[in-house]
């Protein structure tokens, strides 16, 4: 009796990890996207050569990705090249959401990508922060692409 | 013109059709007295009501045609005279059809045969506790006569959906538990209403109870537009008083 | 002399015997819409000229609301009109019952108006067809150009007559009127009558403004704006047309909403990344903290008795509806359902909370209970959120977007409304593309 219950345990477990392993690299369309957050380059502009000027996250989450604070720490650099330099960050969400909810979400990417710089040295006077939630879409579609296109927080330049 | 309006003339007259005689379920009461104040004389009297018993049961006409019937009918000699001054609507000849009314619940009790006896005894635990609801809320409770009480459950059940189809519910009604709105009605014989009145009236223009009198209003509508009532074409005295209760809440729940 | 005793005998058992009252219970009848005949009003022909309204087609454009605010219930059925069986200055005098119930007609609806010196003197008179009775009989006086109103107050009496409950016809729905392409909307506040008439636009457009709100006075209005790229609550007179900033708050302010007094903002502050709840007394100027989690805390909403609040918060992880007292304390999730829960409305009547729920991809416009029980979607669709109620708790109005095609085309925003029994689902026509409604409570009190 107990041989067979472990070994339906072990059956189990196997198709589990299968299954998981499965879905945790699922990829979507034209392979910019890693989860759920955007990777690609096509909406991507440049604060100066080599430092992009954005980043995206995953639906409903506010956390930095991997690629994320690589591209926070080329800004951080250039901001610090640049010290007369002046940055607003926008938060913005995509269209999937509550108007208000998005607001929020939209002001707390920006300040997630703020509070990162910061770490590096960049005096928070220099940052200010504005929300659009999902006012200003940078993709109009209404496709799961369009949508991680615009979940991101952009530095702009101000001076 | 004229002469083809002459030549149809006699076309119109029409003949009454004959329906031929159906025996209509009524499915007893089966109480546990078995009251029969008058069963003495109800063997006398059974051969001449079995005749008319079927010719009531098998035309489905209005009841008022029956009305005229039964004057006829009561074998008494004393009110012989007052029969002829009857009006349809005179209570007074109903006195005496207590009498028949027994007699003829006796008689069928006696063609009833022991098959049907059985199918009826679930039936009788049914009707039991639909007196026994009855019983609770009698105004007018006369224990000794429950032989008398009540509708059939086919005639109570003909009448509700009759209502149910007439009764628009003001759906801006809060769901409460305790709206509920009674009317009493005095029925003549056709099954229109001779007289509606609302139980506990002076809730109607109290401030703060408009949605009883909301309640109240429809349940009024809905008795008028169903004029003629679906009544029995028989026992005018049993159902010539009716109390009808408007509950909402079922249809509030949502 | 035997035949009294015996007749006597008989009579005394009579009563002996009197049958016990039969009771039949009615838990069951229709949902079918009243028929309801409304009789276009009569023109007295002694009324003057009037440039701006043309009067002699008052009575039928009067009607024509009555019936069209009727039809928009679904609890209503106006008779068509050329079934009509008298004529309007006759019907309101003495109307033949018989003839109007021949048309299935239940109640009536006739009238008559009178335009002099300047005033415009209506009068109506809403008959019971099945008691054959007049039910209620009204008259108004006002400036001609309000004749719409008139129309719509009228309406209202006669649907709390009919139903018990208040009308919500002579109200009013700010919302936001949105043009251009999707990616650059113009946007700009926008008032109308209920029934789509009189809109007026209050903003320019030059900045991005959103979610208004009507305070219960209906003289002031709420509502987010980018003015100078600074979002924040801003405070509008529709009168004077006077805007304020509300506080001097050193972040973005947002959701804003008006206690059931009137007398405060409710709304949320965001700073380094977080979203609190606060309240401003309009008249001191005290600025209150609600909530103080590290969550985002947002869409708060008074109920009416101004004891409670429900705000939308994501502490648990995703967007949930919770439930506090006015000062904060007692915070109660009362979502548990699978999906987020965002927009939660408290009804004016207290009795449930609107919102708008998000699950695999679709969403959703439901009701529930404030403990949380009793959840009922009403309807769902690719997109759509932000439910407003009609001052009399009966009615919701939000908005819809359709889905855009690559390059954004085909994309729509609509204003709809539904009841609460989940019936009667319909777009309301405005001028332009439209979303972020609120509807205010009756002009008339």
């Amino acid at each position: 009796m107990k041989f067979n219950t472990n070994l339906k345990n072990i059956v189990l477990v196997l198709v589990t990890t299968l299954v998981l392993s499965a879905c945790s690299t699922a990829k979507k369309s034209g392979g910019s996207l890693s989860g759920d957050v955007y990777t690609g380059k096509e909406t991507v502009k440049f604060l100066a050569s080599g430092v992009p000027d954005r980043v995206f996250f995953a639906t409903n989450k506010t956390s930095l990705t991997t690629a994320s604070r690589e591209t926070l720490r080329k800004q951080a650099t250039f901001l610090r090249k640049n010290k007369n330099l002046n940055v607003t960050i926008e938060g913005h969400a995509d269209e999937r959401g509550t108007r208000e909810y998005n607001l929020a979400l939209g002001e707390r990417r920006a300040n997630a990508a703020r509070d990162y710089l910061m770490t590096y040295g960049i005096s928070g006077k220099r940052i200010s922060v504005i929300s659009y939630g999902k006012e200003k879409p940078v993709n109009p579609a209404s496709s799961p692409l369009a949508w991680s296109q615009n979940r991101r927080s952009v530095t702009v330049k101000v001076n | 013109m004229i002469l083809l309006t002459v030549l149809s003339l006699p076309f119109m007259t029409r003949k009454p059709i004959d329906l031929p005689p159906i025996v209509s379920v009524e499915l007893i009461q089966i109480s546990d007295q078995t009251n029969i104040p008058f069963a003495p004389k109800a063997r006398k009297i059974i051969e001449e009501v079995k005749k008319e018993e079927e010719r009531i049961v098998s035309e489905q006409a209005p009841p008022s045609a029956k009305a005229k019937e039964k004057p006829d009918r009561i074998p008494l000699p004393n009110d012989k005279e007052e029969k002829k001054q009857i009006v349809k609507k005179k209570q007074n000849p109903e006195e005496i059809k207590p009498q028949i009314r027994q007699s003829s619940e006796f008689e069928k009790k006696e063609i009833v045969d022991t098959n049907q006896i059985a199918a009826l005894i679930d039936k009788a635990k049914e009707i039991e506790a639909v007196k026994e609801k009855n019983d609770k809320k009698l105004t007018q409770s006369n224990v000794k006569d429950s032989f008398a009480t009540g509708l059939s459950l086919s005639e109570e059940d003909a009448l509700r959906a009759q209502i149910f189809g007439c009764w628009s519910v003001p759906l801006g009604l809060p769901y409460d538990e305790n709206l509920l709105v009674r009317i009493k009605l005095q029925l003549k014989k056709d099954g229109t209403v001779l007289k509606s009145e609302i139980i506990e009236h002076e809730k109607m223009n109290r401030p703060g109870q408009k949605f009883y009198k909301i309640l109240a209003e429809s349940a009024l509508r809905a008795v008028r537009l169903c004029q003629p009532l679906k009544v029995p074409p028989t026992g005018y005295e049993k159902w010539k008083n009716i109390q009808l209760n408007f509950d909402p809440t079922e249809m509030l729940r949502g | 002399m035997k035949k009294y005793f015996i007749i006597t005998i008989l009579f005394l058992f009579k009563f002996e015997t009197s049958y016990s009252l039969i009771e039949i219970d009615i838990t069951r009848g229709n949902l079918d819409p009243l028929p309801i005949a409304v009789s276009p009003l009569h023109v007295d022909p002694k009324s003057e000229k009037n440039n701006e309204t043309e009067i002699k087609e008052l009575g039928s454009n009067i009607s024509e609301i009555i019936e069209k605010n009727f039809r928009g219930t679904g609890l209503f059925n106006p008779i068509k009109k050329d079934a009509f069986v008298q004529r309007p200055d006759i019907a309101h005098l003495k109307p033949r019952f018989e003839d109007w119930r021949l048309i299935k007609a239940q109640a009536l609806v006739t009238g008559k108006l009178l335009l002099v010196n300047g005033k415009l003197k209506v009068e109506f008179r809403l008959w019971d067809l099945t008691a054959s009775k007049e039910m209620i009989a009204l008259a108004f006086t006002t400036t001609p150009s309000n004749w719409r109103r008139v129309a719509h107050i009228i309406s209202d009496k006669i649907y709390e007559r009919l139903t018990g409950e208040n009308g919500y016809f002579d109200t009013r729905i700010i919302y936001v009127a949105e043009t251009g392409p999707k990616n650059q909307r113009v946007k700009r506040l926008a008032i109308m009558d209920q029934d789509g008439a009189k809109t007026k636009y209050l903003t320019l457009g030059n900045e991005l403004v959103l979610t208004p709100r009507f305070n219960p006075a209906n003289q002031l209005v709420t509502y987010l704006s980018y003015f100078r790229n600074l979002p924040r609550v801003y405070l509008l007179d529709i009168e004077t047309g006077v805007q304020e900033v509300v506080g001097n708050f050193p972040g973005m302010t947002f959701a804003p909403r008006f206690s059931p007094d009137g007398k405060k903002i409710i709304m949320s502050f965001a700073k380094d990344g977080n979203s609190d709840i606060f309240t401003m007394d309009l008249e001191t100027r005290v600025v209150e903290k609600i909530t103080g989690h590290s969550s985002i805390d947002t869409s708060p909403s008074f109920s009416p008795d101004g004891k409670f609040i429900c705000f939308n918060s994501d502490r648990s992880g995703l967007q949930q509806i919770y439930v506090m007292k006015s000062d904060g304390t007692g915070v109660k999730r009362i979502t548990f359902g699978k999906g987020l829960y965002g927009t939660p409305v408290w009804s004016p009547r207290g009795d449930l909370i609107a919102f708008t729920k998000v699950h695999k991809g679709r969403f959703f416009i439901g009701v529930m209970r404030p403990d949380g029980t009793g959840e009922r979607l009403l309807t769902e669709n690719f997109y759509q959120e932000a439910p407003s109620w009609s001052p009399n708790g009966r009615v919701l109005v939000f908005y819809r977007e359709t889905k855009s095609g690559p390059k954004g085309e085909g994309f729509s925003a609509k204003l709809w409304s539904i009841d609460i029994t989940g019936y009667n689902e319909r777009k309301i026509s405005t001028e332009t593309d439209a979303s972020d409604p609120s509807w205010s409570s009756l002009l008339s009190k």
